[in-house]
């Protein structure tokens, strides 16, 4: 009887699942090698033409840069979170949160405002004599790559604080007592204490940089089209089976890439308590 | 208590990067009140013309309409569908609650646009391309991840014994359920709710691949910067940053109240 009830009460959220998630997921798989044969030339082409190879590597190339960069970036906002007063460490977190939440449509523009032709920067760059002109920032990888990191940032900084609020800072404490410098603290305890959230929150922001549409369509070039664009790109042209095979391709490379990260943090891991040895 | 000093430096550092995360959406605060044409900073003479020319253009209000319809309906699904999966996985024994939570949270990990295709071509197969049903049920899969983490995380720190006793002196199940286990988690889910909404509201590739004929206020705000960028656009996004800002102000007070109280 009770395995009874809370089957009913599982049961919205797996039809929700199955309808949603599951079964269009079989059904990509389906369309991307039946056409309406048997057939592997969706993919064949993803991997013959030099273009698709491109945006497929770009793709990962740009999702790793930004990953890396939030987690260095993101970590000491972390840290200097987490070694605040209780009370004043939820005021800052609400500072992080708030730009978590806003649309990415929004905080996209926001970057076209700040770096378009008539924007801030070039406003300041030209009021203060740096610029004799208009210099062209939109439409440029960088560009792309300091938008994404802004928008990814949050979720690498709330990911690597909520390993660190399980840390007993008394560690700390007790290293210094004990004649450890404060760097030294730092890289010998507190750094290996906190590594699993970083890597994880690393992992989190490449996984999502992996999907990104808005921030390369709108900020970028021609040159800076990732797997999502060119997905957004066949199905207008109504190429859905081979929509369907570069989805399969970036849920498979995503999937990849996340074990081949986790396999090199922990290994990467293990030098380090090996080095401080 | 302060247990290790942060230095000047790193002050400074977080104040910096607090910067570049809020101040890009702050300058469109201004943008939006210009009386130019263009996405000129500084802004020269201040008008309301771009909030008048959202508010009388019934191409932005039915698409404002159309969002909030599907972002309410999405909402009460998967709010729903999310707390009674969280209130089923606290109470399946441990072994099962690992795997349930990792089902229920599966849409997390894969990325929108795949999900947009596949939402897309089972429309196609269904014949319910550009139903606003469609379009809310998709939005409700894709937000009860969220909604699963956040209900769990407060029923985890529900005291059993109190639901337990209501059975003790009498309660049905349901009754139990209503004046014991429901009353302290009502801030959580109302947490959950608010940001459930927001996930919809904001969605875009799913809306683009399965809505034809209608159009959800992001893909408006995507047709408007894909054309030229005019300050219409702006004054939009300075409404939409303002109730968002408002919005999670509520859910993130609601959600740390919903921690305090359970708190043992």
């Amino acid at each position: 009887m009770k395995r009874l009830s809370l089957i009913w009460l599982l049961l919205p959220a797996a039809l929700l699942l199955a309808a949603f998630i599951v079964m269009p997921t079989f059904d990509l798989i389906r369309a991307s090698i039946f056409d309406p044969e048997f057939t592997l030339k969706h993919f064949q082409r993803l991997v013959e033409r030099g273009v698709y190879v491109d945006v497929m590597w770009r793709t990962v190339r740009v999702s790793l840069i930004v990953a890396v960069i939030c987690t260095i970036v993101g970590y000491p906002v972390a840290m200097f979170i987490n070694l605040q007063p209780k009370k004043r460490q939820v005021a800052l977190l609400f500072l992080i949160l708030i730009p978590m939440w806003m649309s990415v449509l929004i905080r996209t523009f926001a970057w076209i405002v700040v770096l378009g032709r008539e924007g801030l920067i070039n406003d300041l760059m030209i009021g203060l004599g740096l610029a004799d002109g208009p210099v062209q920032m939109l439409y440029t990888s960088g560009t792309v790559i300091t938008a994404m990191v802004q928008i990814m940032l949050p979720i690498q900084i709330i990911t690597c604080y909520s390993a660190m609020t399980e840390i007993d800072l008394d560690l700390m404490r007790a290293a210094r007592v004990l004649g450890a410098r404060r760097w030294q603290a730092l890289t010998r305890v507190y750094l290996p204490l906190s590594y699993d959230g970083t890597l994880t929150g690393l992992v989190i922001v490449f996984m999502m940089s992996m999907g990104f549409f808005i921030t390369p369509a709108l900020l970028g070039g021609r040159q800076d089209m990732m797997i999502a664009n060119l997905i957004e790109f066949q199905v207008q042209h109504l190429n859905w089976s081979f929509a369907a095979a570069i989805g399969i391709v970036l849920l498979v490379l995503t999937v990849a890439m996340i074990l081949l990260l986790r396999w090199t943090g922990r290994f990467a891991f293990r030098r380090l308590l090996n080095v401080g040895r | 208590m302060r247990v290790m000093q942060t230095s000047r430096m790193l002050a400074v550092y977080f104040w910096a990067m607090v910067v570049y995360l809020i101040f890009p959406i702050i300058i469109v605060l201004p943008v939006s009140f210009s009386d130019s044409e263009l996405l000129r900073f500084p802004p020269t003479a201040f008008s309301m013309r771009w909030y008048q020319s959202y508010f009388n253009d019934p191409v932005w209000v039915d698409a404002t309409l159309i969002s909030f319809r599907v972002a309410v309906v999405s909402m009460v699904i998967s709010t729903t569908a999310g707390t009674l999966a969280a209130l089923a996985i606290n109470a399946v024994p441990k072994h099962l609650a690992g795997p349930l939570t990792y089902g229920a949270t599966l849409p997390i990990v894969i990325p929108h646009i795949f999900i947009a295709l596949g939402v897309f071509i089972l429309a196609i197969r269904t014949g319910l391309t550009d139903n606003e049903l469609m379009l809310a049920l998709a939005h409700a899969a894709v937000a009860m991840p969220f909604v699963v983490l956040i209900t769990s995380a407060a029923i985890r720190q529900i005291d059993p014994t109190i639901a337990r006793a209501a059975r003790v002196l009498g309660a049905g199940p349901l009754r139990a359920f209503r004046v014991a286990t429901l009353p302290p988690l009502i801030p959580a889910i109302a947490a959950a709710a608010i940001f459930a909404f927001f996930v919809s509201f904001d969605e875009l590739i799913i809306a683009q691949f399965l809505m034809k004929g209608s159009e959800t206020l992001p893909m408006r705000i995507w047709a408007d910067l894909r054309l030229d960028f005019n300050p219409t656009v702006a004054a939009v996004s300075t409404l939409l940053i303002v109730v968002t800002t408002l919005a999670m102000g509520v859910a993130e007070t609601l959600r740390r109240r919903a921690a305090r109280t359970l708190a043992p």
